[in-house]
């Protein structure tokens, strides 16, 4: 009875392969063309940011303007913007309240799974779930009075950074709550603290490490809100030496005139440093993914 | 056990060094190093932020004061209010002139005193004190382009003989006779028709507030004068759109001031600051701007444009800013309104038509040029500033389906009257 | 035992959770609660004063039409943009885990749209719509068209499409960590039980993946729901403020119309039904987890 199955397999694979090199071949077809379709507006922006005002206008499909080829929008956007000067501010900031978010939401994530019956784990999720549903506009005004006219700690790189954690650690919470929940057994646990692990070396040497590939989830996710907020820097940040890319490239989109060069040119030169940031990121999760499979 | 009560305290140790890093370094930030004043000015047309950045930074090196220049993509009233709310207004700050009504007899500081005073028709005052410094004079009417009318008519254009409707009617279809298929684009920003073309009805009334009221209290829009006469213009306008129906609602200004510029239309109804716009499609120099053509012509409306001090400086008068800061802020108005360099750097810089009687130096745009004679001539009706905040928007969503062809005249002006029966009238003065 | 003594669990939880509770109460809860008082007063946003006035704003704000209208067609276009979002995304996600060659490349494709924040992302498709569509249109039929953005369902139907290709990308990330979490082993096992690839999807991994789907739609429903960037630089609520949502509508209110307290008023009823619709997945969800 096995011996006959085993055979009739041998052939029917053979078959079997060649369909499923051919669904895959389509497959991937069908998915470029979907990636094209999905590419295609960033594809505008590259070719319109090397054009003239008047060829964006007047012909946005083709490729090179017919006033020709020019890097001038890049160059007079970088230094419009100060371009070195802001993006090392977004860079600082946006890395150290990326990795702070990580890890404090990681932490208070871990304490809330396990301990679901608590008071406090009840009070504090349902918080932060409740929170993510408030439109920032609400909190806008308060926020500026509470730390700029009672506290006066505003145009700090610090508060920004605190205040972005603590406006995505609720999102990040939910995430690592569900990760958590899904992804990691009680029982890896319970073994490492019968080898005498306290809670906090059990949570850093053996949930953190499962948790790899949300942690890189919420690394993209955050990184881009933080890279690409406006309004939140806007409100905090009031000295110049300060700004960061949105905040320096705003003045080339006004309500009367819009130039729309400028403006693609800057978007470009703020979209690199996160594009490289994701595919970077991007091997990390398949990385997680590899450690994660161990444990089944 | 012990361990983990180590960990705890680290962590709490951590959060309030955090903290207390938090506080600290806003503390420090408040105040304000060295002994040279600082002032910070708020921009809010964004055209002239490069420009004044640039003299923020001479400025700032020949007077020995630092000066910083901001600008915000958020709407005026908004960003004021997290600035106030946070407690860091700006030294002087340029709004429009319904904000220095609403903010200005509570957080302004009284100009009375200064020498440009004099200068100018265009200062505004709330309750007997001068709060506004005017930054530059604006006007409404019809934008011409001169040299794309005479290469399709064969006539050279002159604008003052284009008074009535009719005349308007009868040059647009020489242009249409020439090849010139749709001679008009009309902007279909809510702003642009609701609070530019409609409040000329009001505007051009002897007594703005009182039709206002009138409209208030239920009075019949269709019956006046001046309404039907400026929507007869507007029907010629609209009929004569390069756009029509939906493609009038998607029009964009960029492409209309291009099609402009580039003689593809022949007039626009607009302001002289489109020339910001318009520049950057290389124009013909032979453009200009002349009052709405109307048939009804009390009130002299077929001489003059609509319009008068634009955009508003106004000076804190919190603690946060400085009796040296005022001062300082004070000198720099008394610069650009009556010192050479500055009136100067208004007109050759900024392209800006100048409030300011004593600045006599040639406008280079030709918009702002024929704005410049309209006013030196006395020929502007004033600027109505009180209308209601959400005005613009209600009525030129109404507006916007006019000139879709989806609802008639009857119907725009019942809802204006609507509009005006439900409003309480609070701003209307 | 020292697990049940109070000051045992304390300790925990500021152990683990004191930093990020902090913070959030910090930036978060205050500045709510402020906000919640200036709903009962007349404050305009700028002035010295903060007359109270009850609940005034809350009266006027339920009197406000436009307001309903708008939170009307935020639920209609929230409801069409989730489904879309998390069906796309869904599919992306299996495409892309499923083994095929090059599917990291296809995973950072799709995530692309991303990169950018919403307003700059608008004015980008606002120039899509207005310019590149017109233009292949006018190429293809020979006369000129018009753009989308010029009718009320046309600037719907862009809100919609801009949503979905913005939000499927996103998406797609959480499910694509969703199947990671899958054990191979799992489906494997399902399939040598006989299972087809279909019943495999349906019967194993779906119902491991439950976080996911919960995450995703809570996150896509109250974004779409908290819609504002997108709207500003889009659309601005053209034509005819009838693609104004309820967040553009709180804000206009609050802000352009300097009705600061009824702008609040809204805002939080808004906030309450956003809460109550996020609470309803988020419970629903977990009744029917897989216990594990």
């Amino acid at each position: 009875m096995a011996t006959q199955t085993v055979r009739d397999n041998s052939q029917e694979n053979r078959k079997a392969v060649i369909r499923q090199r051919l669904a895959h071949g389509g497959m991937i077809t069908a998915l470029s063309l979907l990636l094209l379709a999905f590419i295609w507006p960033f594809f505008l922006v590259l070719t319109n940011a090397f054009k003239s005002m008047s060829d964006i206008t007047g012909e946005p499909l083709s490729i090179i303007g017919s006033h020709g080829f020019s890097l001038k929008n890049f160059t007079s956007a970088m230094k419009k913007m100060h371009f070195w000067r802001v993006f090392g501010n977004s860079a600082v900031i946006t890395v150290s309240a990326t990795v702070l978010t990580i890890l404090v939401s990681a932490m208070a994530a871990y304490v809330i799974v396990r301990n679901p019956k608590w008071t406090a784990s009840k009070l504090a999720f349902s918080a932060m779930v409740a929170s993510m549903v408030i439109p920032f506009q609400v909190l806008m005004v308060p926020l500026v009075s509470v730390y700029g006219g009672y506290l006066g700690v505003l145009n700090s790189r610090i508060t920004l950074i605190l205040m972005h954690v603590g406006f995505s650690v609720s999102l990040a919470v939910f995430m690592f709550h569900g990760a958590i929940k899904t992804n990691v057994p009680v029982e890896l646990e319970e073994a490492a603290e019968i080898d005498g692990a306290g809670k906090w070396r059990t949570f850093w040497t053996v949930v953190f490490p499962l948790l790899k590939p949300t942690a890189a989830t919420v690394a993209i996710i955050d990184a881009m809100a933080f890279w690409n907020d406006y309004l939140l820097p806007s409100l905090v940040l009031t000295n110049k030496k300060l700004y960061t890319i949105p905040i320096a490239t705003q003045v080339f989109y006004g309500t009367y005139s819009t130039d729309i060069g400028l403006v693609m040119a800057a978007l470009l030169l703020a979209m690199l440093p996160i594009l490289i940031l994701y595919l970077a990121l991007q091997r990390f999760i398949v990385a997680g993914v590899t450690a994660g499979a161990v444990k089944g | 056990m012990v361990k983990d009560w180590k960990r705890w305290t680290a962590a709490a140790a951590a959060t309030v060094v955090a903290l207390g890093a938090l506080a600290a370094c806003g503390a420090n930030s408040g105040s304000d190093d060295g002994d040279g004043t600082k002032i910070t000015i708020f921009n809010s047309k964004s055209e002239i932020q490069s420009q004044l950045e640039e003299l923020a930074e001479s400025y700032g090196e020949s007077h020995g004061v630092d000066v910083e220049v901001y600008y915000s993509n958020d709407t005026v009233a908004a960003h004021m209010a997290t600035k106030y709310a946070a407690n860091q207004p700006y030294t002087i700050s340029m709004v429009d002139a319904k904000d220095v009504y609403s903010l200005g007899a509570e957080h302004a500081i009284d100009l009375s005193g200064e020498k440009w005073v004099s200068d100018t028709d265009q200062a505004i005052s709330v309750n007997g004190k001068v709060l506004g410094f005017p930054v530059s004079v604006e006007a409404r009417g019809l934008i011409y382009n001169a040299d794309a009318i005479k290469k399709v008519t064969g006539k050279d254009f002159d604008p003052s003989t284009i008074k009535t409707t009719d005349d308007f009617k009868q040059i647009i279809s020489d242009l249409k006779a020439g090849g010139m298929e749709n001679p008009v684009g009309v902007m279909k920003e809510d702003w642009s028709l609701a609070a530019h073309y409609l409040p000329q009805v009001y505007e051009e009334q002897s007594d703005p507030a009182a039709f206002i009221k009138s409209l208030h209290d239920g009075a019949d829009l269709n019956a006046d004068a001046r309404w039907t006469s400026l929507m007869d213009t507007f029907d010629v306008l609209k009929d004569n759109n390069y756009a029509q129906g939906d493609k009038a609602i998607s029009a964009e200004r960029e492409v209309t001031e291009q099609k402009l510029a580039k003689g593809e239309i022949a007039f626009m109804f607009g302001g002289n600051w489109d020339w910001a716009v318009l520049n950057q499609y290389e124009p013909s120099k032979n453009m200009g701007m002349m009052p709405v053509p109307q048939n009804d012509n009390s009130m002299d409306v077929q001489d003059k444009l609509v319009g008068g001090g634009s955009k508003y400086f106004f000076i804190d008068n919190s603690k946060n800013t400085s009796e040296a800061q005022q001062k300082a802020a004070k000198a720099f108005l008394n610069w650009l309104s009556e010192e050479k360099d500055g009136q100067e750097w208004v007109v050759n810089t900024a392209h800006l038509v100048s409030p300011f009687k004593s600045n006599k130096l040639e406008v280079a745009d030709p918009l702002g040029k024929s704005v410049k004679k309209f006013a030196d001539a006395n020929k502007l009706i004033n600027n109505y500033n009180y209308l209601p905040d959400d005005h613009y928007s209600v009525l030129g969503a109404n507006f916007q389906k006019y000139l879709a062809g989806q609802e008639d005249r009857a119907a725009l002006a019942g809802q204006i009257v609507d509009y005006w029966k439900a409003n309480d009238m609070k701003t209307i003065q | 035992m020292k697990q049940n003594k109070l000051s045992y669990k304390v300790g925990q939880f500021l152990m683990f959770a004191g930093p990020a509770v902090v913070l959030f109460a910090a930036v978060v809860i205050v500045p709510f609660f402020y906000g919640l008082y200036l709903t009962f007063t007349s404050w305009d946003g700028v002035a010295k004063t903060k007359p109270f006035v009850g609940f005034q704003n809350y009266a006027d704000a339920f009197a406000d039409t436009a307001y309903w209208d708008a939170l009307g067609r935020t639920v209609v276009y929230s409801v069409i943009s989730v489904v879309l979002v998390n069906v796309v995304a869904f599919f992306l996600a299996y495409l892309v885990t499923s083994g095929l060659k090059g599917q990291n490349f296809f995973r950072a494709g799709f995530f692309i749209p991303n990169l950018i924040g919403g307003i700059v992302l608008g004015y980008v498709w606002k120039f899509v719509f207005n310019r590149a569509f017109v233009a292949i249109g006018t190429a293809l039929t020979g006369q000129e068209g018009a753009s989308l953005l010029g009718t009320t369902n046309g600037a719907l139907f862009a809100l919609i499409l801009v949503s979905v290709w913005q939000y499927a990308g996103y998406m797609m990330l959480i499910y694509v960590a969703g199947f990671m979490g899958v054990d191979d082993s799992l489906k494997e096992a399902a399939l040598i039980d006989g299972c087809t690839n279909g019943q495999a999807m349906r019967n194993v991994i779906i119902p491991l993946m439950r976080s996911s789907f919960v995450q995703c739609i809570f996150l896509s429903t109250t974004r779409c729901f908290m819609v504002y960037d997108l709207n500003l630089s889009l659309t601005k609520g053209e034509p005819f403020n009838t693609s104004v949502m309820a967040a553009m509508h709180v804000y206009n209110k609050a802000f352009v119309y300097k009705n600061y307290g009824v702008g609040q008023a809204e805002a939080l009823i808004l906030f309450i039904i956003c809460a109550v619709i996020g609470m309803i997945q988020v419970y629903v969800g977990k009744k029917g987890e897989v216990e594990a």
